[in-house]
């Protein structure tokens, strides 16, 4: 089984500094347009006043038909990194090479581009195109995307008036039909009712068998990483402390050493009881 | 020279991105368009009831009657009916382009898509909401005599380096508004000022102590002139000064966009998005 994997995204030592106080990063957001206008690329890894490492010095690598979580405490630079490789936010400092991967689909948020006012239908059609799907593709995989959305009486419908659940199967169902190599998934890794979570999660596992396909989430939900991880890769302060296939000692560090300071003794008794109580 | 490579690296990264998101303008094109009469029952025909009622006010105010301000070859309510529009036709694309990047913020920052598309969209929704009023206020103007010829029909031409300069402003205000509150402030009020600093309301003839200069220089007056009067009167008014304008107007309007485009993603991490 241990052939060599083939490594589709590899990050190698990127920074990625954010500042703090709003006035600051407006300043240094100005100096950022003049160095770009004077084609001075900014290489010194120097914070400024007000500055912190989002991510720092962070590498990385994904291989193929690989579901990796990634899991962090809140600010630890889960979704900056999500944003970087997926290429919606320039890198300070580093590369990200991607082998064989021609389309990345990212989902930060599910309903980001929905329009409340127009059906259900309607907004396939916007959000397929938000995600790069052409007008041919999004009629081959229509059926599909009904089909797995399961809701088919509510799609003339303004999204408006969809419950929030119905409206993330919506747009997940979408998001998945565009069939990525790489599928960034920050927050939003199986929504809905449990019963169509189990689907999401059945759907992916299936999904990363094929060829050249990985997935790559984020979610701090125990549960959700237990279900699907193949990996797991714990944040701190921008840096990878623990990366493991081993996921309940993964999960066990991130509760132990990670959120240590952020939860209580009891809190943590119950994380690490719904960790060994999914092992059995 | 790095100029030209530059020129053609945004050239074709913008035709292969507009083929392989043009799907997705026709989608932001028709949430532009749609949105606002999505609950309504008579839907877009209110895109032609709201500029016949504007008219319609406006004939009624003009019958009040008003002074002569200089001198015009068409009767001045029809003068300034249709150099304001000629003005909204600049200005409006200002207002549009210079939000793309503030407005469309969070949808860059949630989903990667080139921006450009987004500055295509804002154009064709643009000029579409221009032509339905514009073939309104030209129905007002035969009313008021104005005689059209055949060379009138080169007006939407004539038109196009007011959108490249529109364009030109618009899009690096959409970056500086992100970064550079207060310079935006000035800008957004200069343009305002500005209606006033152009023959608009008033005809290049008319002699006002001090700001005579100011007119002369200003690229607008014979941009918005020279439109309107080959729609007037057919004729080419000032051909010279309107042709180094409009150069004028379209290489600032490739160096803005090229400042679009490489700068325009440098600003996203600065968004205060929700």
């Amino acid at each position: 089984m241990d052939k060599e994997e083939k490594v589709m995204v590899s990050v190698q030592n990127i920074y990625k500094k954010f500042s703090r106080d709003l006035k600051s990063s407006l300043y240094y957001g100005m100096l950022d347009v003049g160095s770009s206008l004077l084609n001075l690329q900014q290489k010194e890894l120097r914070l400024r006043k007000h500055e912190f490492w989002a991510t720092n010095d962070l590498s990385l690598e994904v291989k193929e038909s690989e579901i990796l979580a990634v899991v962090g405490a809140n600010g630890s630079g889960k979704t900056t990194l999500m944003r970087l490789i997926a290429g919606i936010y320039p890198i300070d400092h580093g590369q990200i090479v991607f082998n064989g991967v021609k389309k990345i689909t990212p989902i930060f948020a599910l309903n980001a581009g929905m329009q409340p006012l127009f059906t259900g239908r309607e907004n396939i059609l916007i959000k397929g195109a938000m995600l790069g799907m052409s007008k041919k593709e999004l009629e081959e995989k229509m059926d599909f995307i009904i089909d797995f959305f399961e809701y088919k009486d509510f799609l003339d419908m303004p999204v408006g008036n969809y419950s929030s659940g119905m409206k993330a199967r919506l747009a997940y169902s979408v998001a998945i039909a565009t069939e990525p190599d790489l599928f960034i998934i920050d927050e939003a890794l199986a929504v809905g009712d449990s019963l169509f979570k189990a689907k999401c999660y059945d759907h992916l596992k299936a999904y990363v068998k094929q060829p050249n396909k990985a997935v790559i989430f984020v979610s701090n939900n125990i549960k959700k990483v237990l279900e699907v991880a193949t990996r797991v890769v714990v944040i701190d302060k921008g840096v990878p402390i623990y990366d493991s296939k081993n996921i309940y000692e993964a999960l066990t560090f991130y509760i132990n050493d990670c959120l240590k300071d952020t939860i209580d003794e009891r809190t943590r008794q119950l994380r690490l009881e719904k960790i060994r109580s999914y092992e059995i | 020279m790095g100029i030209y490579k530059l020129l053609q690296q945004n050239g074709s990264d913008f035709f292969s991105n507009m083929r392989k998101y043009r799907f997705l303008l026709v989608q932001l094109i028709r949430i532009d368009i749609l949105s606002g009469y999505k609950k309504s029952f008579i839907g877009i025909l209110w895109m032609v009831i709201y500029p016949i009622l504007s008219v319609i006010i406006w004939i009624i105010l003009n019958g009040a009657g008003i002074i002569q301000p200089g001198e015009s070859s068409i009767p001045y309510p029809a003068y300034v009916l249709l150099s304001t529009s000629i003005w909204g036709f600049f200005i409006g694309i200002y207002q549009t382009t210079s939000q793309i990047i503030l407005q469309g913020g969070r949808m860059m920052i949630m989903n990667k898509f080139p921006q450009e598309v987004l500055m295509v969209n804002k154009i064709i929704v643009h000029l579409i909401l221009f032509a339905i009023p514009f073939v309104v206020n030209l129905v007002v103007l035969l009313l008021y005599g104005v005689q059209l010829s055949w060379t009138s029909l080169l007006f939407p031409i004539a038109l196009i380096p007011l959108l490249l300069a529109g364009l030109a402003i618009g899009l690096v205000v959409a970056v500086l508004r992100v970064v550079a509150v207060d310079v935006v402030a000035v800008i957004d009020e200069f343009l305002k000022l500005l209606m006033f600093l152009t023959p608009i309301v008033y005809t290049p003839k008319l002699n006002i102590s001090g700001l005579s200069t100011f007119i002369e220089w200003n690229p607008l007056t014979y941009l918005v002139g020279f439109s309107r009067d080959l729609l007037t009167s057919g004729i080419f008014s000032d051909t010279q000064s309107f042709l180094i304008c409009s150069a004028g107007a379209f290489v600032a309007f490739v160096l803005a966009f090229i400042f679009f485009q490489t700068v325009g993603p440098r600003v996203l991490e600065r968004l205060v998005t929700n």
